[in-house]
């Protein structure tokens, strides 16, 4: 299996920069997931690892082969990378059969056919789909569409596997129990992924790691807990999960909401006007008293929480409190807000 | 409620009424002649034609030419959709304007432009090689059979290259791009991914072209005919020609033979692109794989220009400079150019009078067929009764029936056998642009509906209107711009129809067409040039509003 490397890429498409200074190891065995909204170079990054797209600058390593360097104006196609890759479309081919679907890579390999039969069987019952082999890929659902895809793209033992917003033309319950299926193929064959997408969610639960990215720039690069708990910047926290903004301002080692006197640590050295972040679920909502004072305006009813806004000075806050009484608190009621694991941003 | 219902089935019942009693009725009347002889079945018709050496050779030469042309135009469009549609090569998007603008050339047109280029006593190209090269003779001779093959291919290729790019566009490039991981090189995947999905589509093209090529009536005569090659279109003219009543039944036979040949063509071609479902379902769109064709950037822009000039640039700057020649045999230098040929042209009250004939039949056919399409559109895609869409396959088989074969069938039918006698007169004329010409306006239009939401209309008849009313406030604004294209979907080629006028018209109806093709044969080829010009001036309006209108997406 395969160390992926990419030092310094850069993608220019006329004066537009999509990708801006990319830097990346993804370790050997490794799952690392590129998230960010749509546009924002992920799927560009991808493309320069495949070799379809050819990075402007900055060199990129599967293995041990540099596939592509702008320095040394080297560059492999996609066809000698080493690689297996299952794309949004599924890409699965119309005119061959399943079978013939995934033992492509091995007929191109010259793999002799009772082998290539062999591994081909072998990779369908990986993925659930031993009977399917003499089907027409029309005949199956999307999710299976998607599997005899994935088949294709490991039958071959390549060093790297490469996803491309697989499961985003697939149903919700599907996704999720796919989510699973992914995981469970990568732990049997040990293969490094780098997994695109823009569900947050699906990048927590899958990766060991998260490549965030906004504008063609990395903003951070961490275990799902890391980027959840402790997001680098303002665009990291307001992308993963829900957050609170309010305007604060920093005071040497504290952080003060601003127009009261409650602070925060300033975590962050931040020096002059902060931004103060927290979650919805990080704030206790009580009647009786508290740091922050407000006013309750509405509340919507989730099923397993309360989801309220509190009016406080010029902000309206959200908080999420789970399994609360959604008559208890009336609307217009005082009510006292405590924040916890409160996060501190330069504005 | 009651209103709603009836003035919607009176409208729609009425217009298949109208498609059965003039595209179906007129279609059977002439299969029964060419089959039922003295009251009785039999097929003394067809085995008379056929015995005659001069049917038979018609028979195989068309065959043989359309095969040809289908693939050569092929061969030679395959790679120019590819240059144009998936490579970097520059200045695509005018090339591909120039590669389908022959499509809107008349084809006779085309023919009178080649017949002055490489006609062997002083076709332009011909003098250049000749004296290029200092030969004695010409080195080409446009009067053969290979002549005739090479002014088809060229003009109805276009069917082939818009059916192959569109294919080329609509297919989803990540199944290229999996091909290419699976270790696939780009030769590899051409053969193994891209040729095998669009094969379809090839083929499907192909048959156009071939079909287009059998029917074609204008450019057989004009280059084939002074050749002795004859095809069966215009062997079919000839039998009409003689008059009598032997000569009709002889050409009926010709004609079933014909259209039999057509569609069976058309519906081989229908079942092969739908025996496979290659509908895949395509993401986020991503950008096609564009090849960068490094050093073959510029020969590729070479090629391309090469047989755009061949093509579309060369015969047309021919039609026009011999338009404005004064003296067709002195040299051509500035003094012998002018605009002295268009004068007796313009003045002619007899050429103005055909001139303007093909404008009122072209407009009252597009009016009249607009109205009629936008009902059988209608039918097809906004309603749910049963055989909603027999009106629109009506349409496809006068669509696809070979003009010469629509023009044979309204003779026999209309000419006072069954009732209605418009021999001669100009609605028989309207009638068969109607039949050939609606299928195109009827397909823009149908899609334009299929756009417009069904709770649009709901909402109208909430708010009180009647049917007829909600149409004209709420569907007709909405596919306006699919209507206008369609009029002039019907409009342009029944203003320069050539093969059915030919037929039908009388002493006082003819058309420019009609005027064109006897001025070309009575070898005045000065006035069938400025003829031309005023031809394709008014062509290259229509397409100009044309696209304006549908903001490119509709084009002849």
């Amino acid at each position: 299996m395969s160390e992926v490397r990419i030092e310094h890429v850069f993608k220019r498409f006329g004066s537009v920069t999509a990708v801006n200074d990319f830097n990346l190891v993804v370790k050997d065995g490794e799952f690392v997931s590129i998230l960010g909204p749509s546009g924002c170079g992920k799927t560009t990054t991808l493309r320069m690892i495949a070799g379809f797209e050819r990075a402007t600058e900055g060199e990129i390593y599967i293995g041990e082969q540099c596939v592509s360097s702008s320095l040394k104006g080297s560059f492999a196609p996609p066809e000698k990378r080493d690689i297996g890759m299952v794309f949004q479309s599924y890409a699965v081919w119309p005119h061959m059969t399943v079978a013939e679907n995934v033992g492509y890579p091995l007929k191109i390999q010259k793999v002799e056919k009772s082998e290539r039969e062999r591994r081909v069987q072998e990779m369908l019952e990986l993925v659930h789909l031993g009977e399917y082999g003499k089907r027409y890929p029309n005949q199956l659902s999307g999710g299976q569409q998607q599997r005899v895809a994935l088949a294709r793209a490991l039958v071959a033992q390549p060093g790297l596997l490469l996803l491309d917003e697989p499961l985003s033309n697939l149903d919700a319950k599907l996704r999720e129990s796919m989510r699973f299926e992914i995981l469970e193929i990568q732990k049997k064959t040990g293969i490094t992924v780098v997994y695109v997408t823009h569900d947050q969610s699906e990048a927590m639960a899958m990766s060991d790691r998260v490549v965030v990215m906004s504008m063609g720039v990395v903003q951070q690069i961490g275990a799902p807990h890391e980027i959840y708990t402790q997001p680098a910047n303002k665009m990291v926290a307001d992308f993963i999960g829900l957050v609170n903004f309010m305007d604060g301002e920093a005071k040497g080692d504290r952080v003060f909401l601003k127009g009261t006197n409650v602070s925060f640590p300033n975590t962050n050295n931040i020096v002059g006007e902060a931004t103060v972040a927290v979650r919805p679920e990080n704030i206790t909502m009580s009647l009786n008293g508290g740091q922050i004072e407000g006013q309750l305006t509405h509340r919507f009813y989730l099923g397993d929480a309360i989801d309220y806004r509190v009016q406080v000075g010029e902000h309206i806050v959200r908080v999420i409190v789970k399994g609360a009484d959604i008559d208890a608190i009336p609307d217009g009621s005082k009510v006292y807000l405590d924040f916890d694991r409160v996060m501190t941003f330069e504005k | 409620m009651l209103s709603r219902i009836n003035s919607k089935t009176i409208v729609i019942s009425l217009s298949v009424l109208l498609l059965l009693y003039f595209v179906i009725f007129p279609m059977g009347i002439l299969l029964f002649d060419s089959v039922v002889k003295d009251g009785a079945i039999n097929f003394e018709n067809y085995r008379n034609v056929y015995s005659a050496d001069v049917n038979w050779k018609a028979l195989t030469n068309t065959v043989e030419l359309s095969l040809m042309v289908m693939i050569a135009s092929v061969i030679i469009t395959f790679p120019l959709a590819w240059l144009v549609g998936r490579t970097d090569m520059p200045g695509k998007k005018g090339f591909r304007t120039l590669l389908v603008s022959s499509y809107m050339i008349p084809p006779y047109v085309g023919a009178i432009a080649w017949v002055q280029l490489l006609n062997p006593s002083v076709g332009y190209l011909n003098n250049i090689f000749k004296w290029m090269f200092g030969l004695e003779t010409a080195p080409f001779d446009i009067y053969t059979f290979w002549g005739l093959a090479w002014v088809l291919m060229l003009f109805y290729s276009p069917f082939a290259f818009i059916t192959i790019s569109r294919a080329m566009e609509k297919m989803d490039p990540t199944l290229e791009e999996a091909a290419r991981v699976s270790g696939a090189s780009p030769m590899r995947t051409v053969l193994d991914v891209t040729l095998p999905l669009m094969a379809p589509s090839i083929l499907a093209g192909g048959l156009l072209v071939f079909i287009a090529a059998g029917s074609c009536f204008g450019i057989p005569s004009i280059v084939g005919m002074p050749g002795n090659i004859e095809v069966m279109t215009t062997r079919i003219v000839t039998y009409i020609y003689m008059g009598d009543d032997a000569g009709v039944r002889d050409s009926t036979a010709l004609a079933a033979s014909l259209m039999f040949i057509a569609n069976f063509l058309l519906m081989g071609m229908t079942w092969m692109m739908g025996r496979k479902d290659y509908t895949t379902i395509s993401g986020k769109s991503t950008r096609p794989n564009i090849v960068e064709l490094g050093k073959w950037k510029w020969p590729a822009v070479f090629a391309v220009s090469l047989y755009g000039a061949i093509a579309v640039v060369i015969p047309l700057a021919s039609i026009v400079l011999t338009s404005f020649l004064k003296s067709m045999s002195k040299p051509i230098e500035w003094s012998n150019i002018g605009i002295e040929p268009w004068i007796p042209v313009i003045t002619s009250a007899q050429y103005m009078e055909s001139v303007w004939n093909s404008v009122v039949y072209g407009v009252i056919a597009a009016t009249i067929g607009t109205l009629l399409s936008l009902f059988v559109a209608y039918l097809a895609v906004k309603t749910q009764f049963k055989g909603r869409s027999i009106p629109d396959l009506l349409v496809v088989i006068g669509g696809s029936t070979p003009s010469i074969v629509i023009a044979l069938a309204l003779i026999i039918t209309f000419s006072g056998n069954f009732g209605l006698n418009m021999y001669s007169t100009m609605w028989i004329i309207i009638v068969s642009y109607l039949v050939k010409y609606m299928t195109m306006s009827v397909r823009t239009i149908a899609a334009a509906l299929s756009q417009v939401h069904i709770s649009l209309e709901e909402a109208a008849l909430n708010s009180g209107a009647n049917w007829l009313r909600c149409c004209k406030d709420i569907i007709i604004p909405l596919v306006a711009p699919s209507v206008i294209a369609g009029w002039f979907l019907i409009f342009m080629p029944s203003f320069y129809e050539l093969t059915m006028s030919l037929l039908l018209y009388g002493s006082d109806t003819k058309t420019i067409g009609v005027l064109l093709y006897e001025l070309q044969t009575y070898a005045d080829t000065q006035n069938a040039s400025v003829l031309s010009v005023i031809i394709l001036m008014i062509v290259l309006i229509g397409n100009l509003i044309l696209n304006k209108v549908s903001k490119g997406n509709v084009g002849i």
